[in-house]
């Protein structure tokens, strides 16, 4: 009998939100708009994908990228996945200062607008937390958080002032962008993310997959999800189930 | 054209290709006993020679002569190396360097490629309101240098404005090659006279591989062929860049062995069809109701 093995297979969903952030949306051109292939059969390919495998995954929303993919976010739905809030519009909520708050209330209202119930989650990658994010986000209802890189399990977020929360830790080499911002070659990515997710497993039994349904740093483009379609069937083959993070939250919630 | 969904069988009738393939039969440039087309491969050339280091201020002698090698070494290299898989391709060039260096731009026109537009001095910058004369400069001396009149663009670094379209409409030109946000070819908006191509210049291009994830050539061709038979189960729009510089192109030996290798492997699929974006433009402003915005 060996230890259980939990995957969690989150997805940033990004198009051109980011740059969207600093530049008018129709200055957005050509380099600049790599983003755009998110809507142009990126994320649809994605979801796609995660059907063939049958896995629920969890993904991360930012109001912006919501709003202009309203078809493929109620499909997500449809298809079992979680909804998890990843704020408004890739504001930097460290420079936001007593806007913070609302801010992100108006994104976790207008996402559950949009979704029919309050998100559980969180996960900010676009800009530093402020000391006031974790207790924000306790105010606001949030169960539990995946920003944070600072772990090999999940953890109660009391010290950060999230009494009754929990961290479910991203892992950046688990990650599709912080290979593919690099430009390396798919099975160099792949090789990365078995090195890493191997032995996370292995660790604590828990590794957190984050996916982007861009081209550039993403996994937007059919030959990549072959090799996540590769890289799931080896963690299944290897014992690890798939959950959501926020059933895995509430699980560890539980156990507390 | 519907969307095609990742990782199904998609059934022989909704094959978008089926009209290129009846056209090119009709035109005797498909053998009857031959599989019908089911992906189109464009092989694009940036020729970027010294343009590109004059264009950033540096005196293209000495250290900065990557550009030097695509004029000296690299265009000749890829030039045989089309020959030899029959292959027509589309070469963008930089009108400081048809300027300066014509010779071989004539020997592109001469082994019939098509020649496109690529900057005056493949500007990496924002051009303000300079933008469309520049566009106009470059295409005046392509035709005066080389007597053809290109009809295409992609923009060199992958800069655009909302000056471009309309200063490429009033040029004449009927597509761009800039954008990256399909994996097939669609109508600019609300115009049925002009066609985006998309290219990748992520993962179906070498400069990235090279420069940037500092890959061997043996793993930029497992890349490409990866790419390439995704994409032939699927929207079968393979639009691959290479440049023929030093550093960080293809053009030196061992990174041009591996262009000769995956052109190799494309050539050897009996339901492949290699053209010009020029041909391939042509062919889908003439079906413009398949090349609508899904």
């Amino acid at each position: 009998m060996t230890a259980p093995k939990t995957v969690l297979v989150t997805l940033n969903v990004q198009g051109v939100g980011p740059e969207a952030a600093t530049q008018p949306e129709t200055a957005l051109h050509g380099r600049d708009a790599h983003g755009r292939y998110a809507y142009g059969g990126g994320l649809a390919r994605v979801l796609d994908m995660l059907r063939r495998q049958g896995i629920r995954a969890t993904l991360f929303w930012p109001v912006f990228e919501a709003e202009r993919c309203r078809d493929l976010l109620e499909q997500s739905l449809r298809d079992g996945h979680e909804a998890a809030s990843q704020g408004n519009a890739f504001e930097d909520l460290s420079t936001l200062g007593d806007r913070e708050g609302e801010v992100l209330e108006r994104a976790r209202d207008r996402l559950a607008q949009l979704t029919g119930a309050a998100p559980q989650g969180f996960r900010y990658t676009s800009s530093a937390f402020s000391a006031r994010t974790v207790p924000l986000l306790r105010q606001l209802g949030y169960r539990y958080d995946s920003s944070a890189i600072d772990d090999d399990a999940p953890y109660a977020l009391d010290l950060d002032g999230g009494a009754g929360m929990v961290e479910l830790p991203w892992s950046e080499g688990l990650c599709d962008a912080t290979h593919f911002s690099r430009r390396v070659t798919q099975d160099r990515a792949y090789a990365h993310w078995v090195e890493q997710g191997d032995a996370l497993l292995a660790a604590e039994g828990y590794a957190c997959l984050t996916l982007h349904p861009r081209a550039d740093n993403g996994v937007g483009r059919a030959a990549r999800l072959q090799k996540v379609e590769q890289l799931l069937e080896r963690f299944r083959a290897a014992g690890a189930t798939f959950t959501t993070c926020g059933d895995l939250a509430a699980h560890a919630l539980q156990r507390e | 054209m519907q969307r095609i969904p990742y990782g199904a069988a998609v059934r022989a009738d909704d094959n978008p290709w089926l009209p290129l393939d009846r056209e090119l039969r009709a035109q005797g440039l498909r053998a009857a006993s031959a599989a019908p087309v089911r992906a189109v491969v464009c092989v694009t050339v940036h020729v970027d020679g010294p343009a590109v280091e004059v264009g950033r201020k540096q005196f293209p002698a000495g250290p900065y002569t990557a550009g030097r090698y695509a004029i000296r070494r690299g265009v000749p290299r890829h030039l045989e190396i089309l020959a030899r898989h029959r292959m027509a391709a589309t070469f963008f060039a930089c009108g400081y360097d048809v300027e300066h260096y014509p010779a071989p731009f004539h020997a592109i026109l001469a082994a019939g490629h098509e020649i496109a537009a690529h900057g005056y001095l493949h500007e990496a910058w924002d051009l303000g309101d300079e933008e469309p004369s520049l566009l106009a400069k470059t295409h005046r001396i392509i035709q005066q240098e080389l007597g053809v009149t290109p009809v295409g663009w992609c923009s060199p670094s992958g800069r655009k404005s909302h000056r471009t379209l309309p200063a490429l409409r009033e040029l004449g030109y009927c597509y761009d090659a800039s954008e990256k946000d399909q994996d097939r070819p669609y109508l600019a908006d609300g115009d049925a006279g002009f066609i985006m191509l998309p290219n990748n210049t992520v993962s179906l291009d070498d400069y990235p591989f090279y420069f940037s994830g500092h890959s061997l050539a043996a793993e930029a061709y497992d890349n490409w062929v990866q790419e390439f038979e995704a994409l032939r189960q699927a929207e079968g729009y393979v639009h691959l860049t290479v440049h023929p510089k030093a550093a960080g192109g293809s053009g030196t030996p061992a990174r041009a062995a591996a262009l000769d290798r995956f052109l190799g492997h494309v050539a050897a699929q009996p339901d492949v069809h290699v053209m010009t974006l020029e041909a391939l433009a042509r062919h889908c402003l003439a079906h413009p109701d398949h090349w609508r915005r899904a």
